[in-house]
């Protein structure tokens, strides 16, 4: 089956629910998607920035002393290598290409962990565009470094007050943004959620973590790995790593959403139903109502209510397993991989880290390509009360 | 209730445009709505529109927001809804607008029964009408009023397809925007609703941004209405602790029309 299909479903997830002003800004934006993955400068181009600005290839890291201590071969693709410390850079990348392509002057963003964020205004200046970027209140207080960064890029933090003031209600102002200055403005979205077209062009330009993780295990292992690992919030490290592999029926997929503490959770496609958030059908943590949960993780990144709808999907036809690791376990993991291998990791596959504990006790001697999104140094002050 | 193309045929007859104001449900409380929603039919409101509280309301600027979670602060749920329109005496149409997730999680079928019970019209923001199959076939099915939003970056081809799936009346959106008062562009307004016209023979009514009395007599000399929100709510915000709020509402809305 060839997913997403003409109208942006991927089975049953996905689509286009929107307000009418944003119809034709999504069909544009599509066009354009289409012209510019074919257009040799365009790739030239982007290939130029990645390897060049970003730094790829990113090593694919045999990590020997955790392998030796779970019984399990572990390799770690190094996302957390990439300029600006995470994998947002690969997307970010090939969207202010994009923009560039359409001729937007202005580029808007949401961001939770400010991650993404950090990425889009650093993009913004490389290519010279106004950049403004909305930040959930809560998140700007956790994430204070990473506001100081994209305020030395040049770029407005715009903090958003409503709602739950994290993620989820950034991505709400910055969709209000986008139909009030729709002609200008190029919405770069940082995760494989939102209304077709986004959900398929972040996965595109996520891919490149996965293609290179194939061709370097191959290299290494002579083999293709048994499982790849990656934490999910939107969605788009796990799908960047997993999507290349999708035909490998051999490779498992696990993709690992946090469970928070007490309670409250964010993991949207083991707690959550079916529904619409932010211009997709997908898996949503809902009250019986259809309004929208709170939720709670000590990664900002995973902070997100819904999902990807290609993760749905993968949900839906059993391709990937998706499970959930709490607050609690995130440390742990965090601290597993700082002991084991000098890598400090972030939050957010931190959660991916420690279920490597559960790989290794079901199926040892197995091999595993774990997709280490991003560096740490963001989330040390947030480590730092729980040691 | 009648249905809203009855209400336009009666308005055509009196040669009068169609006054359409917003309030959400369970806004500033459930009792207090109820009053609302009654006042508004006595000074001649000639259509309700209430909007349906949802978390993320994307196309909605902060007054609405702001109604929206004190609305689910009071548990404004779509079954408390269709128990407090039950026992109401409204005669005027109601359009019910909201997001889709909560229609959805409902129940398209449930939910659309339940509207037909009441004569409502539905008009779902976040839905184009060529998203849902299901919602068309079963709009039809149960012979709802289903009004869609035109918007200002609405192509011509699209137009055409929407006002096709479009009953009761046309929605054009004034400005390429969110609800909130807005200063607006008459001319442009008056050249964008003319030619959907060539469209249709369905009445137009322009709603987001319109906040003053002389917005509404201007719009008014080109389109078959308005549809009034934002201002309304903040008008409610601002008084509904205040003595006599029922009749200032009433005179501010009388003002309002015109």
């Amino acid at each position: 089956m060839k997913v997403p299909d003409k109208k942006g479903y991927f089975g049953e997830f996905g689509g286009r629910f929107i307000p009418e002003t944003l119809f034709i800004c999504l069909e544009e934006l599509e066009k354009a998607y289409n012209l510019a993955k074919k257009d040799k400068n365009f790739k030239k181009e982007l290939n130029y920035y990645l390897k060049e600005y970003a730094s790829r290839p990113t090593p694919l890291y045999f990590a020997k002393n955790l392998s030796n201590f779970l019984k399990i071969k572990v390799y770690i693709k190094r996302e957390d290598l990439l300029h600006t410390g995470a994998h947002k850079i690969n997307n970010s990348l090939g969207q202010a290409l994009l923009a560039k392509f359409m001729n937007k002057k202005r580029i808007i963003a949401e961001t939770g962990a400010g991650q993404h964020g950090v990425s889009v205004a650093t993009v913004a200046r490389l290519f010279g565009f106004k950049c403004y970027v909305y930040m959930g209140q809560e998140d700007m207080k956790r994430q204070k470094m990473n506001v100081f960064r994209m305020k030395l890029l040049g770029a407005e933090v715009i903090p958003v007050k409503s709602g739950t003031k994290t993620l989820k209600d950034a991505c709400n102002e910055a969709m209000r943004d986008w139909v009030s200055n729709v002609r200008t403005t190029y919405y770069l979205l940082g995760s494989t959620i939102g209304p077709h077209p986004y959900p398929v062009i972040v996965r595109d330009f996520q891919s490149i973590i996965g293609k290179e993780a194939k061709r370097q295990i191959l290299e290494k292992e002579k083999r293709l790995p048994d499982y790849l690992i990656a934490c999910v919030g939107g969605g788009s490290n796990s799908l960047g790593l997993f999507y290349p592999f999708f035909e490998d029926k051999n490779v498992k997929f696990i993709g690992v959403e946090a469970a928070g503490f007490g309670g409250l959770s964010a993991s949207s496609l083991l707690k959550g139903k079916v529904g619409i958030l932010h211009g997709a059908k997908s898996y949503v943590l809902q009250d019986r109502f259809g309004q929208i949960k709170n939720t709670h993780s000590v990664a900002a990144g995973l902070d997100y209510p819904g999902v990807g709808p290609e993760h749905s999907f993968y949900k839906e036809i059993k391709r990937a397993t998706y499970v959930s690791i709490n607050d609690k376990e995130a440390i742990e993991g965090f601290k597993m991989l700082s002991n084991l291998e000098g890598i400090i990791p972030a939050l957010e596959p931190s959660h991916a880290i420690y279920y490597l504990k559960e790989i290794a006790k079901k199926d040892k001697g197995s091999l595993v390509i774990l997709c280490l999104s991003g560096r740490g140094d963001k989330d040390l002050e947030i480590v730092q009360r729980y040691l | 209730m009648i249905t809203l193309k009855e209400k336009f045929i009666q308005l055509k007859k009196e040669n009068k445009k169609a006054f359409i104001a917003y309030i959400p449900f369970g806004f500033p409380d459930i009792k207090s709505f109820k009053k609302i929603i009654l006042s508004l039919q006595e000074v001649g409101v000639d259509i309700v529109e209430v909007g349906l509280a949802f978390s993320d309301p994307i196309a909605d600027g902060p007054i609405i927001q702001e109604a929206y979670n004190i609305a689910l602060k009071n548990n404004a749920n779509i079954e408390k809804f269709f128990s407090v329109i039950k026992n109401l005496n409204i005669n005027i149409p109601i359009v019910l607008m909201s997001y889709y997730n909560p229609i959805f999680r409902f129940g398209l079928e449930n939910f659309f029964k339940k509207l037909k019970e009441f004569n409502i019209g539905i008009l779902i923001v976040d839905l184009p009408f060529d998203e849902d199959k299901r919602y068309l076939e079963l709009a039809k099915k149960y012979n709802l009023e289903t009004v869609f939003l035109i918007t200002p970056t609405t192509t011509d081809y699209r137009a055409k397809k929407i006002i096709a799936n479009t009953s009761g009346f046309v929605y054009y959106v004034s400005v390429t925007g969110i609800t909130g008062p807005k200063r607006l562009k008459f001319s442009f307004l008056r050249k964008h609703i003319n030619e959907l016209r060539k469209f249709t023979d369905l009445p137009i009514c322009v709603g987001f941004g319109i906040h003053n009395k002389k917005q509404v007599k201007e719009i008014n000399k080109f389109s078959d209405g308005v549809i009034v929100g934002s201002s309304i709510v903040k008008f409610i915000k601002e008084n509904f602790s205040k003595k006599n709020f029922i009749e200032k509402l009433k005179e501010y809305i009388l003002n309002l029309k015109g």
